[in-house]
């Protein structure tokens, strides 16, 4: 015969500054590990968010980022004909070359200055990235010295308003758009003319090459061609397999996220130990009674359980519920790819909430455990004796 | 026969209890002599704890006087009154009270903590306060290792280990078998009788009460005689 | 027995709760100085004279943007400094590392470069000559060497992950005794070979006469090539690494936020279960009072149990914080992400705090409740 549910309730209500203690500290410990696991979530989003199944993307072998590689323009030419390549109507072969550049800007509130990474692009990198679309302003036209930035880095760093400009390199530029990425790695950069950038930073080379193939198949015989060809010492993949790999900024997050999350738990179990330890040493002759009454000791132990995992799971829900509060929020860090500054959001997924929700109900099972068996194992006469 | 110890004078108790004024104690007037072992005796709610209490200085009464010793107690602050409890009142309650980790011997010891006596000085005066009780080879032993009687002859000891005039006693027997009861009645009736102390005890049980010296009926917060 | 032991034995009257007490403190205090410690390695730079008296001068666009090798002859002639080196993060990928490699490879000119890694130890006269000579050689910081098990006269391979080009280098020396023992040092000329002679370097590494001097040549440098085609920013190694830190954004103050969490979450369950721990115990308190104990005494004798609880908790996590970093190898442990995970008087200052402060704080209720209740009232509450 099981005890009734409203049993492990009022029990825990009773003592209800023990309680609320317990609850919140395991509700902070979730919190914790849920806001950081979204953190991880959201740059490993803004990762995957980015790219088109179709694209492929080349960069030097070797480079473990785009912004870190380096392609001749003898490359170009030579790759730029392949058949594999798709062409438009005016029949010339889709592929944009593009020229990454770090640029170090200062930030709009003054503490100083972080890599901002600047994309020099061709009209073909605008049409294979539709996923990029202007929220203000334009885009720039090639021969001006023009410049779009990230709607999200423009609130980050300084005179990044439309119609403001700034100098980097020789050259400065005004900046006449804000793009927006639709939550990709995109969001994190900023865009100008390609041909303006080589100049501008008196660069030969450029970084990537983003290749539309005619079809799957022409994809699949042209990263097979460009990888086996000697000369090129190229390294060509899905676009979006590209961007899915680029997660190192999201490990140690994740790292950190968990050990912390162990770290406190420990610390958790021991207090929800204490707690519930005097809860059944409080109640000794209130379960001896139970026990003569006919209840059975796993009736007890399994009572004490759920209250123990009662309270866990309340902190738990509080917990999420706090660190979705930050759920969107926009956030940045140095990337450790590209090493420039790539904003994101926390993202408080489902996944993660159920994560959170099993971690604390553990916690709270764990703790009660100890304490459960030993009212269990209470003589019944004693606990009846005791005052 | 020596001076009144107590002089109790038109005392009144009256408790707060939601938004009744609960009558405890209505003007009572008393005397107790010096070396008296009396009797506090009434139903429950008669008022007997709270007169007790009152003249232990752990309560404090609403009107009248209560002086022991000659001292208002109900004068005296805070800080004062437990000095002077330490000094002049020992305690027994019923349901013993002494501190689980401590031995017996450090449960007596307890109060002397509070005066400037040094170690030796204290041994002494524990070891007799055992001996008085007819403890002296159990001043190693935890409360628990004590039956209920020798737990409540410890507590005599700890109440008497400062050497004060008066020893207070709550239903001291009221947790006890017959037998135990009648071992630590018999204490408390040496205490008056040979160490000249004044005692008073708080009982419903008239076979108790018959240790006194006199006895008192308390019945709605009037003595009834 | 005297008052001491008595709180003592107060304190030890449920051990399995002062147990589970002390240890749920030492670990979140554990946590705090863990934290502490990560956070100060990731934000604070190195503190030695040195880093005032090394100048880094990078381009003004960025650090991944190459400066012309020809600004050397120009730099050569500012005064005020006292050695010139070019400075290159090569950045490769060890041969036998998966995705990252935790030491830094730089390209240097080796003769230029001596007074700058003066402080550099155990590599002798015939190793540095032998390292000067060999173009294809390096020298190499000793934790790395031992982390690889790697003697002079070994070979190292690495894949350019931002030059273009493969590295061979052969071991002529390890040194130890620098801020920063992982670093391997080999020749710039070496490079230029490799790719062809662009004439660009990544940074120049210099050094200043003197501490007084060291602002006014960073002003020199960064005034000399104003409006030139490569504009450059000079700063003191010490702001090169806080700039670094600075890009770290977000990142430090989450951390830093998120240690105030662990603070917080302790001191709300430890105060609750050690309040809980006396409040249980509220009528001994009571007949305490009625023995003659007067308020103070009683506030001492909680005060000092939940005070030396919380400091015995700190001395376990704080403490063994402390001596757990002192000895293990943290570098081993996190392969190289973190160098020296030092545990400072101030973090140990700061988990010792925080106990007390617990201490007093899990004392306050109680000490309200029995400054309030009367020992009649006392004696009644548990019976």
């Amino acid at each position: 015969m099981a005890l009734p549910l409203n049993y492990s309730l009022r029990n825990a209500l009773v003592r209800w500054r023990s309680t609320i203690a317990t609850v919140l500290g395991i509700a902070l410990v979730v919190f914790v590990f849920v806001l950081l696991q979204s953190l991880a979530a959201g740059i490993e989003k803004s990762s995957s968010n980015t790219g088109d199944p179709r694209n492929i993307m080349v960069v030097r072998k070797g480079s473990t980022a785009e912004s870190a590689s380096l392609i001749s323009r003898q490359t170009l030419t030579e790759i730029r004909y392949f058949e594999e390549i798709a062409r438009n109507e005016n029949g010339e072969p889709i592929i944009s070359a593009d020229v990454l550049v770090l640029a170090s800007l200062p930030r709009r509130d003054g503490s100083g200055e972080a890599n901002v990474l600047l994309r020099g692009v061709t009209a073909r990198g605008l049409e294979l990235r539709p996923q990029v679309k202007i929220s203000e302003g334009r885009w720039f036209e090639a021969g001006k010295r023009e410049i779009v930035v990230s709607a999200k880095l423009a609130k980050r760093f300084a005179n990044f308003d439309i119609g403001q400009s700034f100098k980097t390199g020789s050259a400065t530029f005004t900046v006449v758009g804000w793009l927006e990425g639709g939550g990709s790695a995109f969001d994190s950069e900023c865009w100008l003319d390609a041909d303006e950038c080589l100049s501008t930073f008196e660069r030969d080379m450029y970084s990537s090459f983003l290749i539309q193939p005619s079809d799957e198949g022409a994809g699949e015989k042209l990263i097979a061609r460009i990888e086996a060809d000697r000369r090129f010492k190229l390294k060509a993949e899905k676009e979006v397999e590209y961007y899915r790999k680029q997660t190192m900024t999201a490990a140690p997050i994740k790292w950190l996220g968990g050990f912390l999350a162990v770290m406190m738990s420990v610390g958790a179990v021991f207090a929800a130990m204490n707690t519930m330890y005097a809860a059944v040493g409080a109640r000794t002759r209130e379960i001896g009674t139970l026990r003569v009454l006919g209840f059975r000791r796993r009736s007890v132990v399994a009572a004490l359980l759920l209250e123990g995992g009662l309270l866990a799971l309340v902190g738990g829900v509080l917990g999420c519920a706090i660190a979705f509060y930050w759920n969107g929020y926009t956030t940045a860090t140095m990337g450790m790819e590209t090493f420039s500054e790539i904003v994101f959001e926390f993202r408080v997924t489902p996944k993660l909430v159920v994560e959170g929700l099993v971690f604390a109900f553990i916690v709270g099972l764990i703790g009660t455990l100890f304490p459960a068996i030993r009212a269990a194992r209470l003589p019944v006469i004693l606990a009846l004796k005791s005052i | 026969m020596s001076a009144n110890i107590v002089t109790i004078r038109s005392l009144s108790k009256i408790y707060q209890q939601g938004d009744i004024n609960v009558t405890a104690l209505d003007k009572i007037s008393l005397d107790i002599a010096s070396g008296e072992f009396l009797s506090l005796m009434g139903p429950s709610g008669s008022g007997k704890s709270t007169l007790l209490h009152i003249i232990a200085g752990i309560d404090r009464p609403t009107k009248g006087e209560c002086r022991v010793q000659g001292i208002d107690v109900a004068k005296l602050n805070e800080s004062q009154l437990a000095d002077w409890r330490n000094q002049n009142v020992g305690f027994v309650f019923q349901t013993f009270n002494l501190i689980p980790v401590l031995t017996a011997y450090e449960n007596v010891e307890l109060p002397l903590l509070l005066t400037r006596m040094n170690r030796a000085e204290r041994r002494k005066q524990v070891e007799t306060a055992l001996e008085i009780v007819g403890l002296a080879d159990r001043a190693k032993h935890l409360p628990k290792q004590l039956s209920g009687g020798q737990e409540q002859r410890v507590a005599i000891a700890r109440a008497l280990v400062t050497d004060p005039a008066l020893v207070v006693a709550d239903e001291p027997t009221g947790n006890l078998d017959s037998h135990s009861a009648q071992e630590v009645l018999g204490v408390l009736r040496t205490l008056s009788h040979d160490a000249g102390k004044t005692v008073i005890m708080v009982t419903h049980d008239p076979k108790a009460a018959a240790f006194g010296s006199r006895q008192i009926h308390l019945e709605k917060g009037e003595l009834s005689k | 027995m005297n008052l001491p032991s008595f709180i003592l034995k107060n304190a030890l009257r449920n051990k399995r709760r002062a147990l589970l007490s002390v240890l749920s403190v030492a670990m979140s205090l554990f946590l705090l100085v863990t934290l502490q410690v990560a956070l100060r390695e990731l934000t604070n730079p190195i503190n030695d004279e040195g880093s005032s008296l090394r100048i880094i001068v990078r381009n003004k666009v960025s650090l991944a943007q190459p400066l012309p090798a020809r600004q050397l002859q120009t730099l050569d002639r500012i005064p005020g400094i006292v050695a010139v080196t070019p400075f290159s993060f090569y950045g490769g990928l060890y041969k036998g590392d998966e995705k990252f490699t935790s030491f830094a490879q730089f390209a240097i000119d080796p003769q230029r470069a001596l007074p700058l890694i003066s402080d550099a130890k155990g590599v002798t006269k015939e190793q540095l000559d032998a390292w000067s000579a060999d173009r294809t050689s390096c020298i190499l910081g000793k934790m790395t060497a031992d982390r690889y098990g790697l003697k002079v006269g070994d070979r190292m391979q690495f894949t350019g992950q931002i030059y273009p080009c493969d590295l061979e280098l052969k071991i002529a020396g390890i040194y130890y005794g620098t801020a920063d023992d992982r670093n391997l040092m080999f020749h710039q000329k070496y490079l230029d070979e490799l790719l062809g002679n662009p004439g660009t370097v990544g940074t120049w590494w210099l050094l200043a006469a003197s501490i007084a001097e060291a602002p006014l040549v960073t002003d020199r440098i960064n005034k000399t090539f104003a409006n030139t085609s490569a504009e450059v920013r000079a700063e003191s190694e010490r702001a090169f690494v806080l700039g670094f830190v600075s890009m770290w954004a977000n990142i430090k103050t989450l951390i830093g936020g998120i240690s105030i969490v662990v603070v917080f979450a302790l001191i709300l369950v430890t105060v609750s279960t050690m309040s809980m721990a006396i409040r249980e115990r509220f009528r001994e308190l009571a007949i305490l009072k009625a023995i003659g104990f007067k308020r103070r005494e009683l506030f001492v004798l909680i005060l000092a149990e939940s005070f030396g609880l919380a400091m015995f908790g700190a001395l376990i996590g704080a403490g063994g914080a402390w001596v757990l970093f002192n000895n293990i190898n943290i570098q081993k442990m996190t392969s190289g992400m973190f160098l020296m995970f030092e545990v400072t008087p101030q973090m140990l200052g700061l988990a010792f705090a925080v106990a007390a402060l617990l201490g007093l704080l899990s004392a306050v209720l109680p000490m309200i409740n029995v400054a309030r209740i009367s020992v009649v009232q006392g004696l009644k509450t548990l019976d």
